[in-house]
């Protein structure tokens, strides 16, 4: 296992206060005084951030050299507010290179969690794809692989427990999203040995509520939630509604932190991957990370209060 | 998968780019190559005046501009450009430069037709084209706000296949209906494209080529006016 975590660890969940003093420009916007939440993956018991970064649409920039800055400004936020895992795909255009410039301006690979997917109709192409990612990337493996929307599941998977165990990559997992194929997702989760699962959950689409979330428990597989603000249709829906009240007396200030503690709260879950190309979005983003969590009370009241508007 | 599983995707999965860079795209092309846009305005320009020309030959090199609109849009911003974030971009810009070379090889080989029915098709074939290349490259800077995303004919693919697709008036017709194909592709994949990243000013391009097809379809000669069938039919010395 990689020596790895014990810095990341170090570097997340000692107190964001203790690292103001020594970096106080780095966190000049850092999440008060209080402690990023971090939940552990099961299958090592090494913690991660619960919020994470997704790059679907927002890193697909191509070589335009000022949008590749402004999306540098955001991975700098959210490794500022104490973000980790960033989860990417071949299948999203350009944006493994630009993760990769991007990291290259940071300096930051000391920071990141890797996350990206194996996404080819090519059965013998899964260790190809992931060099040409981990190229892209400038890292020197990643640390999490996971099968694309079970595209060609069975093929990569084999290839992926192979290279887990010859130390290639450190965790494997799959990838589902918009609630299809859980059946077959369900029976994957039952019998393979997967470090971690990544599947759609939000407000309004809470289909796996009723299986594969406590199969995840139940199996000690961590879960990534992909599409939180279920591709920002939560936004469009309830955006120009007022949050209730009792909203942020439960200390939740805006709709990304009542969408993603909803998402985070889940005892199943591990880590969100909201995607944003805006530094004060992803300053929102990352503020659900902190603070307390909704109780069962209160999100049954999160989930009535969403359909009665 | 299973149908259902194809039923619940929709168009925006397909799409892994935003409407911001999208219109970046515009910008960029035109920092790019600027000031390169005034010899593509001339270009423009100068088209019409060649296309209704008596000389069979000013009239083969106004379809031959035509031909290097097709040709310079599929290959800059088609394939290096939009192709970046949209990998079908870089199918189409094969096509749009396979569509040019074809346009280039009719203008060579093939008879160009003067402007069907004489004035007001020529009034017709001229506006319409000034239309698409003077007031069209507005509709970006509409979306975007930025002047600096005019989108020029030869540059860009809304205004040089609403332009293009009228030209083909004058294209014999045996060729006409191939060449026809990629500019209703086009218009189908342009306009679902602009509805999926609500950019609906941009909807303007996808109209006019449907409008520009129209009207050379309108304008074309009919078969029973066709000046070769009348010499073969009705030429009064042939017994």
């Amino acid at each position: 296992m990689a020596t790895g975590p014990t810095r990341r660890q170090f570097l997340v969940s000692a107190s964001l206060t203790g690292l103001a003093v020594t970096s106080p420009g780095l966190f000049a916007d850092a999440i008060g005084a209080e402690s990023a939440l971090l939940r552990s993956i099961p299958s090592s018991g090494e913690r991660l951030p619960a919020i994470g970064m997704g790059t679907w649409i927002t890193f697909n920039v191509g070589s335009d050299p000022a949008l590749i800055q402004s999306r540098t400004a955001v991975l700098r936020a959210f490794f500022e507010s104490g973000g980790t895992l960033v989860d990417c795909s071949p299948m999203y255009g350009t944006s493994a290179e630009v993760l990769g410039k991007a990291l290259d301006s940071l300096k930051a690979r000391d920071r990141l969690f890797a996350a990206t997917k194996i996404w080819t109709s090519d059965e013998s192409a899964t260790r190809a794809q992931a060099e040409a990612s981990r190229q892209k990337w400038g890292v020197a493996r990643f640390d999490l692989l996971q099968v694309h929307n079970l595209l060609r599941w069975q093929a990569h998977l084999e290839t992926l427990k192979d290279m887990k165990a010859r130390g290639e990559v450190r965790y494997i997992g799959i990838t589902t999203s918009h609630g299809r194929r859980y059946d077959e997702f369900a029976k994957i989760m039952a019998t393979e040995p997967l470090d971690f699962v990544q599947l759609t959950y939000n407000l309004l689409d809470r289909e796996a509520e009723a299986t594969l979330l406590p199969l995840a428990q139940e199996r000690g597989i961590a879960v990534i939630v992909n599409r939180p603000f279920q591709g920002g249709g939560l936004f469009r829906q309830f955006g120009a509604e007022r949050l209730p009240a009792w909203a942020r007396d439960a200390g939740m200030g805006t709709w990304a932190e009542f969408f993603l503690k909803f998402v985070i709260s889940h005892p199943a879950v591990t880590c969100a991957i909201p995607a944003t190309s805006q530094v004060a979005h992803m300053h929102e983003n990352m503020e659900a990370m902190y603070g307390r969590l909704p109780d069962d009370a209160l999100r049954q009241r999160m989930i009535e209060y969403l359909e009665s508007l | 998968m299973t149908g259902a599983d194809w039923l619940s995707y929709s168009l925006q999965d397909f799409l892994m780019f935003s409407p911001e860079v999208f219109l970046r795209l515009y910008v960029r092309l035109n920092q790019d190559i600027w000031p390169g846009q005034a010899v593509f305005l001339l270009l423009a320009l100068t088209v019409p005046w060649l296309l209704m020309r008596r000389k069979q030959s000013l009239r083969r090199g106004g379809i031959a501009l035509v031909a290097l609109t097709w040709i310079s849009c599929g290959f800059g911003f088609l394939w290096h450009y939009y192709g970046e974030i949209n990998w079908p971009a870089v199918w189409f810009g094969g096509f749009f430069v396979a569509q040019g070379l074809l346009l280039a090889s009719v203008a060579l080989v093939s008879t160009i037709s003067a402007t069907p029915d004489g004035r007001k098709g020529t009034v017709w074939l001229v506006v319409g084209w000034l239309s698409a290349a003077l007031f069209l490259p507005w509709l970006t800077v509409l979306q975007s706000g930025q002047v600096q995303a005019l989108a020029f004919v030869g540059l860009f693919p809304g205004t040089t296949v609403a332009a293009g697709s009228l030209a083909l008036v004058l294209v014999p017709r045996p060729w006409r209906w191939p060449l026809l194909l990629l500019p209703l592709a086009w218009a189908l994949f342009s306009a679902a494209t602009y509805w999926t990243l609500q950019l609906h000013w941009l909807q303007g391009f996808p109209v006019a080529t449907l409008i520009s097809i129209g009207l050379a379809l309108w304008l074309s000669p009919r078969p029973a006016q066709s000046p070769d069938r009348r010499s073969a039919h009705r030429d009064p010395t042939r017994r």
